[in-house]
């Protein structure tokens, strides 16, 4: 009996993991595991990227995990592109931001991070060409404001 | 068929094994997650709730920081009974049920992220395994002789075959979407250099991968080979030979993934603690000590039978399954 029930969900794992990857289809845990099978051929790609503004009036990217945890640089970008795309996008990302906003003060009371205290919250599209040398990682070409919101 | 999927799942198997293999997992994992605070998921608001299939279907939501602080209170200390393999049944249970909510929950923040599938698969074996049979406080405390050696290879066989359909369908994957574009193409040195721009999960351990990105044969080379190890994993489940190959190469892909290019796969590494015959390192072990204390062949028994409480031959076969060179050498420690 014992082993009846087991092999019914060994079963259904190999049946489930078998559906996604036929389907091309995600239901975590299960999946078709897409990361990276896209083809890369640009030389130039755009990124949602959160600027702090300092009181002094300094623009600083929050390009590390430690100003956003729990969300990180992959996962936030996602999180905001997707809201964006959604109806009423941008009122959604201004809510978003204070909430980020909020997080960073948190995590910068904490001593998680020591950036400054901030006096904007801003959320741009950054266009870089890829460097050889990766030089320009703080340099994008391009940026174009979405959002910004005061704390 | 069903002989073959019997003899497949449920050979004969090892307690100690499987339960250095639940000790190193569930003790890992409890290691690896102890600092981290699932709490502050529950802090955000509704706009950036975008629920995965899981969480919808079963209307879970995302809990308050307090509730949420209790939840991974309770999880981190099942991860702890698990480990040491107090209370090990009900403690797994819990791991399992409260780790899928937990590890899913991050999930429904805009992006599906795949490191943690394999845990919460390996973390569901074990659940319903006889992982605490040995290496366990509750062994300790009251000892059983196993009555199906069985009971000892399937959570094991499914790791290994579970990673095997991850890694096969992440390479798939790259064939279905790209072709063999995907690695003739210079497509692996665009998106090692891209990698460096503060995009990933975590951020490349080194920089490497640029030098590797300016190497185009290189980096084509590698973009084969890593389609390559990812589409054959499966070879490791049916040939030992492939498995003494593919495997190892499947880790130094995940490490070299995590220095190239940042993606954090160290929960998905933890799980390749299922792939060492633990019980036939303790036993080798066991009886060389034996020897250097004492020539005295009297003293191997006892520690081989206090090592391992399933029979002889359930041993034996499940050891020779994995190492058969070594198997000599055990049937000659374990004597009952």
């Amino acid at each position: 009996m014992r082993r009846t029930v087991v092999s019914a969900l060994l079963l259904a794992f190999l049946l489930g993991s078998a559906y996604d990857i036929v389907a091309d289809e995600e239901h975590w845990p299960f999946s078709q595991y897409p990361m990276f099978s896209g083809v890369w051929h640009s030389p130039t790609f755009t990124w949602l990227r959160l600027y702090g503004v300092a009181n002094d009036g300094h623009e600083f990217a929050l390009d590390a995990n430690r100003y956003v945890s729990p969300f990180d640089q992959s996962r936030l970008p996602k999180v905001l592109r997707r809201m964006l795309e959604q109806r009423d996008g941008t009122a959604r990302v201004r809510q978003a931001l204070g909430d980020l906003a909020a997080r960073y003060e948190t995590l910068r009371r904490d001593g998680a991070h020591d950036g400054p205290r901030l006096a904007q919250l801003r959320l741009y599209e950054v266009e870089w060409t890829i460097d050889s040398q990766a030089r320009n990682v703080d340099h994008p070409d391009r940026r174009r404001l979405i959002a910004e919101v005061q704390p | 068929m069903i002989r073959r999927w019997n003899a497949f799942w449920f050979a004969p198997g090892d307690p100690v094994t499987l339960g250095v293999c639940r000790l190193l997992f569930f003790g890992g994992l409890f290691l690896w997650r102890l600092p981290y605070d699932f709490s502050t998921w529950g802090a955000y608001s509704s706009v950036f709730w975008m629920p995965i299939w899981l969480f919808d279907t079963l209307r879970l939501p995302a809990f308050s920081p307090d509730t949420l602080m209790w939840v991974q209170t309770v999880w981190k200390a099942s991860l702890f009974l698990s480990a040491v393999g107090l209370f090990a049944r009900p403690a797994m249970t819990v791991a399992f049920v409260l780790g899928v909510y937990l590890l899913g929950l991050p999930q429904n923040f805009g992006q599906t992220q795949h490191f943690d599938t394999l845990v919460v698969f390996a973390s569901g074996a074990l659940a319903m395994s006889r992982a605490a049979d040995a290496v366990s406080i509750d062994a300790w405390l009251r000892p059983r002789r196993a009555d199906d050696a069985g009971e000892y290879t399937w959570p094991i066989k499914f790791v290994w075959v579970a990673m095997a359909v991850i890694f096969c369908a992440a390479g798939l994957s790259k064939l279905r979407h790209s072709g063999v574009e995907w690695f003739l193409s210079d497509n692996m040195s665009w998106l090692l250099w891209r990698q460096q721009y503060h995009i990933s999960d975590g951020e490349p351990l080194t920089r490497w991968g640029i030098w590797v990105a300016n190497h185009g044969s290189l980096a084509r080379a590698m973009a084969a080979s890593a389609v390559c190890i990812e589409t054959c994993f499966p070879l490791v489940i049916v040939s030992r030979r492939a498995r003494y190959v593919i495997a190892p190469a499947g880790l130094l892909f995940l490490v070299g993934i995590r220095a190239l290019m940042g993606p954090t796969f160290e929960q998905f590494m933890l799980c390749y603690v299922f792939w060492v015959p633990w019980g036939l390192l303790y036993s080798v072990r066991a009886r060389s000590t034996a020897i250097g204390a004492t020539s005295s062949p009297t003293t191997t028994p006892s520690i081989a039978t206090s090592a391992c409480c399933t029979t002889r031959s359930g041993n034996d076969r499940h050891v020779e399954a994995i190492a058969p060179a070594a198997s000599a050498t055990r049937q000659a420690t374990v004597v009952n």
